[in-house]
């Protein structure tokens, strides 16, 4: 090949390239930024006076597909680069005694190896997991993108994070960090729109 | 004959290694890099002439206003504007999009009935059009988007053909009767496509519209004749032209700034202010330069005009045209589709480009980590994007310093893109 370096090879392993096609728990809902009829209202080649703000985020609500989940929604979006993710999640709504789970998570979105990558392994992780794990989890994995190259001091905090732990070389790079988190921001926003809906009807 | 080779000399933050290879520098669409004697011309103002200008009796306020004035008249030269006293078309902004902003909130004024009966000129509002194209950047787009809200315009746009150039076939339609403002790209940040500029100002003349230029992209790279175009006004930034970030210039035609209304207000732009009666302000281009000015970075991006006028800016897009020939072979790499005009007419040293299955994110990282920089997004223009179907972009664009070796580099690089991402 010649062209690896031990930096670009740290942040593409193997396993990350991997997600990054596998795309686990991706569906399509959302619509497509880069889709030019979702930005022109009205006759082409003209808008009226008052300028409309494009509506990409919000707080719509979805069909579960389990009756006793309630549902969760959340767009982010990384203007820069255009990396963009909207994660849909199911929790349970306690009606079975336990503790509230994640029941689904699916996401829908586009970017870099790194963003689609995480939001693979981030699904793979918390689905099925309860909301503290899944908090739990998101904290190590901040902690780990906020490692700068080092990853967690902790060899078991490691090991919780199984395959996540594969960004440990993105995290060398403060341009990429946002990428890797773009999922599990989601994650954790559309569980807090979910814990805020069982919470107002309770 | 140019040397470009020594003109490439002259750079000494091209000078170096990043990742452990030598530094090719070509991201010039997003700013320049500044010969050695524009970052003099800075650090030389602060050590000898520092002062404020056009305030103050004593000496070295005298010199650093003549240094300023010498400075507005080189960038006046450069793009063929008038420079003598009192005549002067150049006025300091704080940057492109600051004086695009600016432009567009003293329209505003002037349709608020500011400015009184020589500004009504200027005036928009309903049933009147505002026309820009799809190929421009946020810093055109929006100004002109929030001047049509405000004032209850109609925004237009002119549309872009297959490969990105804008469309002039249509002109007639587009720009009518209720045409009050043409404001359109003369060189895309995207697609490198240079407009044509004199069919759109024909007619936006026929219909007694304004015409205003971003004239970003093209300063640099290619001859600008403010006169030959006879466009009304004119927005480009100094950083872009090798100069020091945090200053841009507007062009505008001496009687149009006459009539103007200013949109920033404060010290340095008033003749006369008074606790109950209307404040007199200054004639331009002092009435647009609000503020204490950029003094140091105005007198570097001088040095600058005059450094690019003594390698001559035709030879300058003599020499990119040849850099722009090698990098239009980007399109004959396999799952590589350039975004603009495949062909070296008409077009500027930039050229964005789409890796089928790769993320300009990841090819911009690949390309860094052996020591090459382009630019990787949206770059500030997303309608652009949206007309290729895509939200992002790669786009590898060129300066004076750069060589046909340096796009060989990058040739060679990107040659492995796809293998690195698709094929392990």
């Amino acid at each position: 090949m010649g062209f690896e370096s031990d930096g670009l090879d740290q942040m593409y392993q193997e396993v990350i390239l991997e997600a990054s096609r596998a795309r686990n728990g991706s569906e399509h809902f959302a619509p497509d930024l880069a889709d030019e009829s979702e930005d022109t209202r009205g006759a082409a080649g003209e808008a009226g006076g008052a300028a409309g703000s494009a509506g990409a985020s919000g707080s719509s609500t979805f069909q579960v597909t389990h009756e006793y989940c309630v549902p969760g929604e959340s767009h982010q979006f990384n203007p820069t680069c255009g990396d963009e993710a909207t994660v849909r999640v199911e929790l349970t709504d306690g009606s079975d005694g336990g503790p509230r789970r994640i029941e689904r998570l699916v996401w829908d979105g586009h970017g870099c190896s790194i963003s689609q990558a995480s939001l693979s392994i981030m699904h793979d992780l918390v689905e099925g997991k309860t909301v503290d794990e899944a908090m739990h989890l998101f904290d190590l994995f901040h902690g780990l993108m906020e490692s700068r190259g080092k990853g967690l001091d902790s060899d078991e905090e490691m090991d919780e994070l199984e395959d996540a732990v594969a960004f440990q070389g993105a995290s060398k790079y403060p341009m990429r960090i946002k990428c890797a988190l773009l999922g599990w921001e989601g994650m954790r926003a559309s569980t807090a729109q979910a814990l805020a809906r069982l919470d107002a009807t309770a | 004959m140019v040397d470009f080779d020594a003109i490439r000399a002259q750079f000494p933050i091209l000078d170096q290694e990043i990742h452990g290879h030598p530094f090719v520098y070509l991201d010039s669409g997003a700013t320049a890099q500044k010969p050695e004697c524009v970052i003099d011309a800075e650090s030389e103002f602060y050590r000898t002439i520092n002062a404020g200008v056009h305030r103050g009796a004593h000496e070295l306020a005298a010199r650093s206003t003549e240094a300023f004035e010498h400075a507005r008249a080189q960038v006046a030269r450069l793009v063929n504007a008038n420079a003598e006293e009192g005549g002067e078309e150049i006025v300091v902004t704080p940057g492109a999009t600051g004086g695009l902003n600016e432009l567009a909130i003293a329209i505003g004024n002037a349709s608020l009935g500011r400015g009184g009966e020589a500004a009504k000129r200027f005036a928009v509002g309903p049933g009147d059009s505002i026309v820009v194209s799809k190929a421009e950047h946020h810093s055109v787009l929006l100004p002109f988007q929030e001047l049509a809200a405000r004032t209850g315009a109609t925004l237009r746009w002119l549309d872009l053909t297959e490969d990105g150039r804008v469309r002039t076939d249509n002109v007639d339609e587009v720009i009518d009767e209720t045409t009050k403002i043409v404001a359109v790209t003369h060189v895309s940040n995207v697609t490198g496509a240079i407009t044509d500029v004199p069919t759109l100002v024909r007619r936006a003349h026929e219909v007694g519209a304004l015409f205003i230029l971003d004239a970003c992209q093209s300063v640099p790279h290619i001859p600008v004749d403010v006169k030959a175009l006879d466009v009304d006004f004119a927005c480009w930034s100094a950083h872009k032209m090798y100069g020091p970030t945090g200053v841009g210039f507007l062009y505008g035609k001496r009687e149009l700034l006459e009539a103007l209304p200013p949109a920033n207000f404060g010290g340095s732009m008033v003749e006369l202010a008074w606790m109950d009666r209307p404040a007199q302000y200054m004639e331009p281009p002092a009435r647009f330069e609000a503020g204490t000015q950029p003094v140091a970075q105005v007198v570097a991006a001088g040095v600058a005009a005059e450094w690019m006028m003594k390698i001559g800016v035709e030879n300058i897009a003599e020499h990119e045209r040849t850099l722009t020939h090698e990098l239009l072979r980007i399109g004959d790499l396999d799952g590589f589709r350039i975004l603009g005009p495949r062909d070296e007419k008409d077009r500027i040293g930039t050229v964005a480009f789409d890796v089928e299955g790769v993320h300009p994110h990841d090819v911009g990282q690949f390309v860094d980590a052996q020591g090459i920089a382009i630019r990787v997004g949206h770059h500030c223009a997303q309608p652009v994007h949206r007309h290729f179907g895509l939200y992002a972009s790669n786009r590898v664009s060129c300066g004076v310093y750069n060589s046909v070796d340096d796009v060989q580099r990058l040739l060679d690089v990107l040659g492995g893109v796809r293998e690195y991402f698709l094929g392990r």
